[in-house]
Protein backbone atom coordinates (compact mmCIF):
# COMPACT_ATOMS: atom_id res chain seq x y z
CA UNK A 1 0.00 0.00 0.00
CA UNK A 2 1.29 3.62 -0.40
CA UNK A 3 2.62 4.98 2.28
CA UNK A 4 1.51 8.65 0.96
CA UNK A 5 -2.33 7.52 0.83
CA UNK A 6 -1.93 6.18 4.35
CA UNK A 7 -0.82 9.63 5.40
CA UNK A 8 -4.13 11.27 3.35
CA UNK A 9 -6.50 8.38 5.07
CA UNK A 10 -4.85 9.37 8.38
CA UNK A 11 -5.43 13.10 7.77
CA UNK A 12 -8.92 12.51 7.02
CA UNK A 13 -9.05 9.61 10.35
CA UNK A 14 -8.08 12.63 12.58
CA UNK A 15 -10.27 15.21 11.04
CA UNK A 16 -13.55 12.14 11.33
CA UNK A 17 -13.56 12.12 7.58
CA UNK A 18 -13.23 8.72 6.64
CA UNK A 19 -15.70 6.28 5.33
CA UNK A 20 -15.88 2.99 6.62
CA UNK A 21 -14.19 1.52 3.99
CA UNK A 22 -11.02 4.37 4.12
CA UNK A 23 -10.68 3.07 7.73
CA UNK A 24 -10.83 -0.74 6.71
CA UNK A 25 -8.18 -0.07 4.76
CA UNK A 26 -6.12 1.65 7.82
CA UNK A 27 -6.61 -1.12 10.05
CA UNK A 28 -5.68 -3.36 6.86
CA UNK A 29 -2.68 -1.83 6.82
CA UNK A 30 -1.43 -1.60 10.67
CA UNK A 31 -2.59 -5.33 10.94
CA UNK A 32 -0.83 -7.29 7.62
CA UNK A 33 0.92 -4.68 5.87
CA UNK A 34 4.62 -3.18 6.70
CA UNK A 35 4.28 -0.14 8.92
CA UNK A 36 7.36 2.41 8.51
CA UNK A 37 8.64 3.45 12.04
CA UNK A 38 7.30 6.70 11.90
CA UNK A 39 3.67 5.29 11.88
CA UNK A 40 4.41 2.73 14.35
CA UNK A 41 2.90 4.67 17.35
CA UNK A 42 -0.50 4.08 15.73
CA UNK A 43 -0.44 0.36 15.88
CA UNK A 44 -1.98 -0.56 19.07
CA UNK A 45 -4.75 1.91 18.24
CA UNK A 46 -5.94 0.25 15.12
CA UNK A 47 -5.03 -3.35 15.85
CA UNK A 48 -7.15 -3.25 19.12
CA UNK A 49 -10.47 -3.62 17.22
CA UNK A 50 -8.80 -6.74 15.48
CA UNK A 51 -7.66 -8.29 18.96
CA UNK A 52 -11.22 -7.93 20.16
CA UNK A 53 -12.71 -9.48 17.27
CA UNK A 54 -10.20 -12.70 17.98
CA UNK A 55 -11.71 -13.00 21.21
CA UNK A 56 -14.03 -15.80 21.04
CA UNK A 57 -16.24 -17.91 23.55
CA UNK A 58 -14.34 -20.66 25.24
CA UNK A 59 -15.78 -24.56 24.94
CA UNK A 60 -16.87 -24.71 28.57
CA UNK A 61 -17.87 -21.29 28.64
CA UNK A 62 -21.75 -22.67 28.75
CA UNK A 63 -20.58 -24.75 31.69
CA UNK A 64 -18.98 -22.15 33.35
CA UNK A 65 -22.09 -19.46 33.41
CA UNK A 66 -24.30 -22.60 34.89
CA UNK A 67 -21.63 -23.09 37.32
CA UNK A 68 -21.66 -19.01 38.13
CA UNK A 69 -25.48 -18.93 38.27
CA UNK A 70 -25.60 -21.81 40.56
CA UNK A 71 -23.27 -20.61 42.96
CA UNK A 72 -25.01 -17.13 42.84
CA UNK A 73 -28.43 -19.19 43.83
CA UNK A 74 -26.77 -21.05 46.79
CA UNK A 75 -25.26 -18.11 48.49
CA UNK A 76 -29.29 -16.38 47.73
CA UNK A 77 -30.37 -19.82 50.11
CA UNK A 78 -27.61 -19.64 52.41
CA UNK A 79 -28.73 -15.95 53.27
CA UNK A 80 -32.45 -16.75 53.60
CA UNK A 81 -31.88 -19.85 55.82
CA UNK A 82 -29.22 -17.97 57.48
CA UNK A 83 -31.88 -14.89 58.50
CA UNK A 84 -34.46 -17.94 59.81
CA UNK A 85 -32.22 -19.76 61.65
CA UNK A 86 -33.55 -18.78 64.80
CA UNK A 87 -36.93 -19.56 63.85
CA UNK A 88 -36.01 -23.16 62.63
CA UNK A 89 -34.53 -24.25 65.85
CA UNK A 90 -37.29 -23.15 67.92
CA UNK A 91 -39.67 -24.93 65.37
CA UNK A 92 -37.83 -27.84 64.97
CA UNK A 93 -37.24 -27.64 69.15
CA UNK A 94 -41.03 -27.47 69.15
CA UNK A 95 -42.10 -30.66 67.02
CA UNK A 96 -38.93 -32.78 68.79
CA UNK A 97 -40.46 -32.57 72.12
CA UNK A 98 -44.21 -32.72 70.53
CA UNK A 99 -42.84 -35.64 69.03
CA UNK A 100 -41.29 -37.31 72.59
CA UNK A 101 -44.67 -36.22 73.81
CA UNK A 102 -47.10 -37.68 71.55
CA UNK A 103 -45.26 -41.29 71.19
CA UNK A 104 -44.40 -41.38 74.78
CA UNK A 105 -48.49 -40.55 75.54
CA UNK A 106 -49.58 -43.45 72.75
CA UNK A 107 -47.04 -45.89 74.80
CA UNK A 108 -48.32 -45.02 78.25
CA UNK A 109 -51.45 -46.55 77.12
CA UNK A 110 -50.51 -48.81 74.97
CA UNK A 111 -48.85 -50.37 77.87
CA UNK A 112 -49.19 -49.04 80.77
CA UNK A 113 -47.47 -52.09 83.02
CA UNK A 114 -44.67 -49.65 84.70
CA UNK A 115 -43.96 -52.13 87.57
CA UNK A 116 -42.24 -55.03 88.12
CA UNK A 117 -43.57 -58.46 87.65
CA UNK A 118 -43.02 -60.29 91.07
CA UNK A 119 -42.83 -64.03 90.02
CA UNK A 120 -41.29 -65.45 86.98
CA UNK A 121 -43.02 -69.02 87.46
CA UNK A 122 -46.93 -68.79 86.94
CA UNK A 123 -47.61 -71.76 88.83
CA UNK A 124 -46.60 -69.21 91.65
CA UNK A 125 -48.41 -66.44 89.94
CA UNK A 126 -51.96 -68.04 89.85
CA UNK A 127 -51.91 -69.23 93.63
CA UNK A 128 -51.25 -65.15 94.36
CA UNK A 129 -54.26 -64.35 91.49
CA UNK A 130 -56.30 -66.48 92.14
CA UNK A 131 -56.45 -65.47 95.77
CA UNK A 132 -56.82 -62.27 94.82
CA UNK A 133 -59.86 -62.26 92.73
CA UNK A 134 -61.21 -64.75 95.04
CA UNK A 135 -61.15 -62.11 97.82
CA UNK A 136 -62.45 -59.43 95.18
CA UNK A 137 -65.54 -61.87 94.26
CA UNK A 138 -66.31 -62.31 98.20
CA UNK A 139 -66.11 -58.81 98.43
CA UNK A 140 -68.47 -57.99 95.43
CA UNK A 141 -71.04 -60.91 96.98
CA UNK A 142 -70.84 -59.62 100.55
CA UNK A 143 -71.54 -56.06 99.65
CA UNK A 144 -74.65 -57.68 97.34
CA UNK A 145 -75.83 -59.24 100.23
CA UNK A 146 -75.86 -56.25 102.45
CA UNK A 147 -77.75 -54.64 99.67
CA UNK A 148 -80.43 -57.46 100.06
CA UNK A 149 -80.08 -57.17 104.08
CA UNK A 150 -80.52 -53.46 103.58
CA UNK A 151 -83.42 -53.70 101.60
CA UNK A 152 -85.25 -56.76 103.85
CA UNK A 153 -84.97 -54.07 106.46
CA UNK A 154 -86.77 -51.60 104.62
CA UNK A 155 -89.12 -54.19 103.75
CA UNK A 156 -89.85 -54.98 107.21
CA UNK A 157 -90.44 -51.40 107.93
CA UNK A 158 -93.69 -51.86 106.70
CA UNK A 159 -93.75 -48.26 105.10
CA UNK A 160 -96.43 -46.69 103.44
CA UNK A 161 -94.72 -45.34 100.01
CA UNK A 162 -97.46 -44.06 98.96
CA UNK A 163 -98.12 -41.64 101.77
CA UNK A 164 -94.41 -40.98 101.83
CA UNK A 165 -94.51 -40.20 97.98
CA UNK A 166 -97.72 -37.61 98.96
CA UNK A 167 -95.53 -35.67 101.74
CA UNK A 168 -92.96 -35.12 98.93
CA UNK A 169 -95.55 -33.03 96.70
CA UNK A 170 -96.38 -31.18 100.39
CA UNK A 171 -93.00 -30.09 101.03
CA UNK A 172 -92.54 -26.14 100.09
CA UNK A 173 -90.40 -25.46 97.34
CA UNK A 174 -87.28 -23.50 97.94
CA UNK A 175 -86.81 -20.31 95.85
CA UNK A 176 -83.09 -18.86 96.75
CA UNK A 177 -83.68 -15.85 94.92
CA UNK A 178 -87.08 -14.54 96.44
CA UNK A 179 -86.39 -12.69 99.40
CA UNK A 180 -90.28 -12.91 101.23
CA UNK A 181 -92.25 -15.80 103.11
CA UNK A 182 -91.86 -18.66 100.32
CA UNK A 183 -95.33 -20.37 99.76
CA UNK A 184 -96.26 -24.45 99.69
CA UNK A 185 -96.94 -25.66 96.15
CA UNK A 186 -99.53 -28.45 96.48
CA UNK A 187 -100.01 -30.84 93.10
CA UNK B 1 -31.82 -22.55 78.69
CA UNK B 2 -33.47 -24.60 76.25
CA UNK B 3 -31.93 -27.54 77.78
CA UNK B 4 -33.07 -26.51 80.91
CA UNK B 5 -36.74 -26.62 79.59
CA UNK B 6 -36.12 -30.03 77.80
CA UNK B 7 -35.23 -31.67 80.67
CA UNK B 8 -37.80 -30.42 82.91
CA UNK B 9 -40.47 -31.38 80.30
CA UNK B 10 -38.89 -34.66 79.74
CA UNK B 11 -39.15 -35.32 83.59
CA UNK B 12 -42.63 -34.08 83.64
CA UNK B 13 -43.37 -36.54 80.98
CA UNK B 14 -41.70 -39.42 82.85
CA UNK B 15 -43.49 -38.59 86.43
CA UNK B 16 -46.84 -38.07 84.52
CA UNK B 17 -46.61 -41.76 83.13
CA UNK B 18 -45.58 -43.31 86.91
CA UNK B 19 -47.72 -41.25 89.32
CA UNK B 20 -51.18 -42.86 87.71
CA UNK B 21 -50.83 -46.00 89.55
CA UNK B 22 -53.10 -46.05 93.11
CA UNK B 23 -50.86 -48.96 94.23
CA UNK B 24 -47.30 -47.90 92.83
CA UNK B 25 -48.27 -44.63 94.41
CA UNK B 26 -49.72 -45.89 97.79
CA UNK B 27 -46.10 -47.58 98.25
CA UNK B 28 -44.50 -44.43 97.39
CA UNK B 29 -46.26 -41.99 99.65
CA UNK B 30 -47.77 -44.04 102.43
CA UNK B 31 -46.07 -46.88 102.65
CA UNK B 32 -43.78 -46.09 105.94
CA UNK B 33 -40.48 -48.31 106.57
CA UNK B 34 -41.41 -49.37 110.43
CA UNK B 35 -44.69 -50.67 108.94
CA UNK B 36 -43.62 -53.22 106.03
CA UNK B 37 -46.35 -54.16 103.49
CA UNK B 38 -46.27 -56.98 101.14
CA UNK B 39 -46.59 -56.07 97.43
CA UNK B 40 -47.20 -58.82 94.76
CA UNK B 41 -47.61 -57.49 91.23
CA UNK B 42 -48.87 -59.68 87.98
CA UNK B 43 -48.53 -58.16 84.62
CA UNK B 44 -50.52 -58.55 81.46
CA UNK B 45 -47.41 -61.02 80.33
CA UNK B 46 -47.90 -63.41 83.31
CA UNK B 47 -51.39 -63.28 83.03
CA UNK B 48 -51.57 -64.73 79.50
CA UNK B 49 -48.94 -67.46 80.77
CA UNK B 50 -51.32 -68.25 83.54
CA UNK B 51 -54.34 -68.58 81.28
CA UNK B 52 -52.63 -71.00 79.05
CA UNK B 53 -51.31 -72.92 82.26
CA UNK B 54 -54.78 -73.25 84.16
CA UNK B 55 -57.70 -75.75 83.03
CA UNK B 56 -60.13 -73.67 84.94
CA UNK B 57 -62.26 -72.14 81.80
CA UNK B 58 -63.81 -69.50 83.69
CA UNK B 59 -60.67 -68.74 85.57
CA UNK B 60 -58.77 -68.98 81.73
CA UNK B 61 -61.46 -66.19 80.21
CA UNK B 62 -60.72 -63.88 83.05
CA UNK B 63 -57.04 -63.74 82.81
CA UNK B 64 -56.99 -63.44 79.49
CA UNK B 65 -59.11 -60.43 79.96
CA UNK B 66 -57.61 -58.86 82.41
CA UNK B 67 -53.93 -56.87 82.20
CA UNK B 68 -52.53 -56.84 85.54
CA UNK B 69 -53.25 -57.36 89.05
CA UNK B 70 -51.69 -55.81 91.52
CA UNK B 71 -51.77 -56.53 95.81
CA UNK B 72 -50.54 -54.87 99.11
CA UNK B 73 -51.51 -56.89 101.92
CA UNK B 74 -50.46 -56.36 105.99
CA UNK B 75 -51.00 -59.14 108.72
CA UNK B 76 -50.45 -56.40 111.26
CA UNK B 77 -53.84 -55.25 112.53
CA UNK B 78 -52.49 -51.58 113.83
CA UNK B 79 -50.78 -50.82 110.26
CA UNK B 80 -53.98 -52.78 108.66
CA UNK B 81 -56.06 -49.55 110.22
CA UNK B 82 -53.48 -46.98 109.55
CA UNK B 83 -52.95 -48.04 106.00
CA UNK B 84 -56.80 -48.53 105.07
CA UNK B 85 -57.41 -44.62 106.50
CA UNK B 86 -54.23 -43.50 104.13
CA UNK B 87 -55.69 -45.71 101.05
CA UNK B 88 -59.02 -43.83 102.03
CA UNK B 89 -57.67 -40.35 102.40
CA UNK B 90 -55.31 -41.35 98.92
CA UNK B 91 -58.78 -42.05 96.75
CA UNK B 92 -59.75 -38.70 97.84
CA UNK B 93 -56.76 -36.34 97.01
CA UNK B 94 -55.05 -38.19 93.80
CA UNK B 95 -58.06 -40.49 92.45
CA UNK B 96 -61.08 -38.48 92.07
CA UNK B 97 -61.98 -39.52 89.16
CA UNK B 98 -62.57 -42.80 90.21
CA UNK B 99 -66.17 -43.71 91.11
CA UNK B 100 -67.00 -45.71 94.32
CA UNK B 101 -69.26 -48.69 93.26
CA UNK B 102 -70.18 -50.58 96.61
CA UNK B 103 -68.88 -49.17 99.92
CA UNK B 104 -70.04 -51.44 103.10
CA UNK B 105 -69.14 -50.62 106.17
CA UNK B 106 -69.74 -53.07 109.10
CA UNK B 107 -68.76 -53.72 112.71
CA UNK B 108 -66.58 -56.07 111.08
CA UNK B 109 -65.99 -55.68 107.85
CA UNK B 110 -64.74 -52.50 105.42
CA UNK B 111 -64.98 -52.62 102.24
CA UNK B 112 -64.64 -50.21 99.19
CA UNK B 113 -65.03 -50.53 95.77
CA UNK B 114 -63.98 -48.19 92.97
CA UNK B 115 -63.84 -48.00 89.41
CA UNK B 116 -62.82 -45.98 86.61
CA UNK B 117 -63.66 -46.71 83.04
CA UNK B 118 -60.96 -45.77 80.48
CA UNK B 119 -62.82 -47.00 77.43
CA UNK B 120 -65.30 -49.72 76.30
CA UNK B 121 -62.95 -52.98 77.09
CA UNK B 122 -60.32 -50.99 79.76
CA UNK B 123 -61.58 -50.46 83.60
CA UNK B 124 -59.79 -50.04 86.26
CA UNK B 125 -60.75 -51.43 89.71
CA UNK B 126 -59.58 -50.86 92.95
CA UNK B 127 -60.61 -52.84 96.29
CA UNK B 128 -60.12 -51.65 99.89
CA UNK B 129 -60.95 -54.24 102.13
CA UNK B 130 -60.26 -54.71 105.96
CA UNK B 131 -61.45 -58.11 106.75
CA UNK B 132 -62.67 -59.66 109.96
CA UNK B 133 -59.43 -60.22 111.28
CA UNK B 134 -58.66 -56.84 110.83
CA UNK B 135 -55.88 -57.40 107.81
CA UNK B 136 -55.84 -55.22 105.01
CA UNK B 137 -55.76 -55.86 101.48
CA UNK B 138 -55.91 -53.52 98.63
CA UNK B 139 -56.21 -55.08 94.78
CA UNK B 140 -56.42 -52.87 92.24
CA UNK B 141 -57.33 -55.05 88.71
CA UNK B 142 -56.85 -52.93 85.33
CA UNK B 143 -58.27 -54.72 82.03
CA UNK B 144 -61.60 -56.02 80.48
CA UNK B 145 -63.46 -56.63 84.00
CA UNK B 146 -66.67 -58.46 84.32
CA UNK B 147 -68.14 -58.02 87.84
CA UNK B 148 -70.84 -61.24 87.41
CA UNK B 149 -67.36 -63.60 86.36
CA UNK B 150 -65.57 -62.19 88.59
CA UNK B 151 -68.39 -62.36 91.53
CA UNK B 152 -68.64 -66.07 90.40
CA UNK B 153 -65.21 -67.13 90.73
CA UNK B 154 -64.86 -67.84 94.33
CA UNK B 155 -68.15 -70.15 94.12
CA UNK B 156 -66.41 -71.89 91.29
CA UNK B 157 -62.84 -71.65 92.83
CA UNK B 158 -64.24 -73.51 96.07
CA UNK B 159 -66.12 -75.94 94.08
CA UNK B 160 -62.64 -76.92 92.36
CA UNK B 161 -60.93 -77.36 95.40
CA UNK B 162 -63.54 -79.77 96.83
CA UNK B 163 -63.64 -81.84 93.74
CA UNK B 164 -59.98 -82.77 93.68
CA UNK B 165 -60.11 -85.10 96.99
CA UNK B 166 -62.68 -87.08 95.08
CA UNK B 167 -61.40 -87.19 92.54
CA UNK B 168 -58.11 -89.07 94.26
CA UNK B 169 -60.59 -91.36 96.59
CA UNK B 170 -62.21 -92.71 93.57
CA UNK B 171 -58.53 -93.29 91.97
CA UNK B 172 -58.26 -95.45 95.36
CA UNK B 173 -60.90 -97.25 94.91
CA UNK B 174 -60.21 -98.07 91.63
CA UNK B 175 -56.67 -99.55 92.24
Amino acid sequence: MNIERIHILLEKYWNCETSVSEEQELQEFYNFGDVPDDLQQLVPMFSYKQDQHAIALSDDFEKKLETSIRKADRKKQYITIKIFEPFLRIAASIILIAGIGVSVYFFARQNNQVFAETYNDPGAALEQATSALEKLSMALQTTEEASLKSLEQLDNLDLDWSEIDSLSSEIPLYNPDSNNNIESETL
Amino acid sequence: MKRSFLIVFTLFLATSIFANDFIGKFLKECVETDRPVSNVNIGNTMLNKMAANTSDEELKATFRELTSIRIITTESKSDSKYYFEKAKQLISSDFTDYLEVVSVNERRSKINILMKKIDEKNQDLILIALDDDNKLTIITVSGNIDFNSISKLSSSLRESNTEEPVSENETDKGN
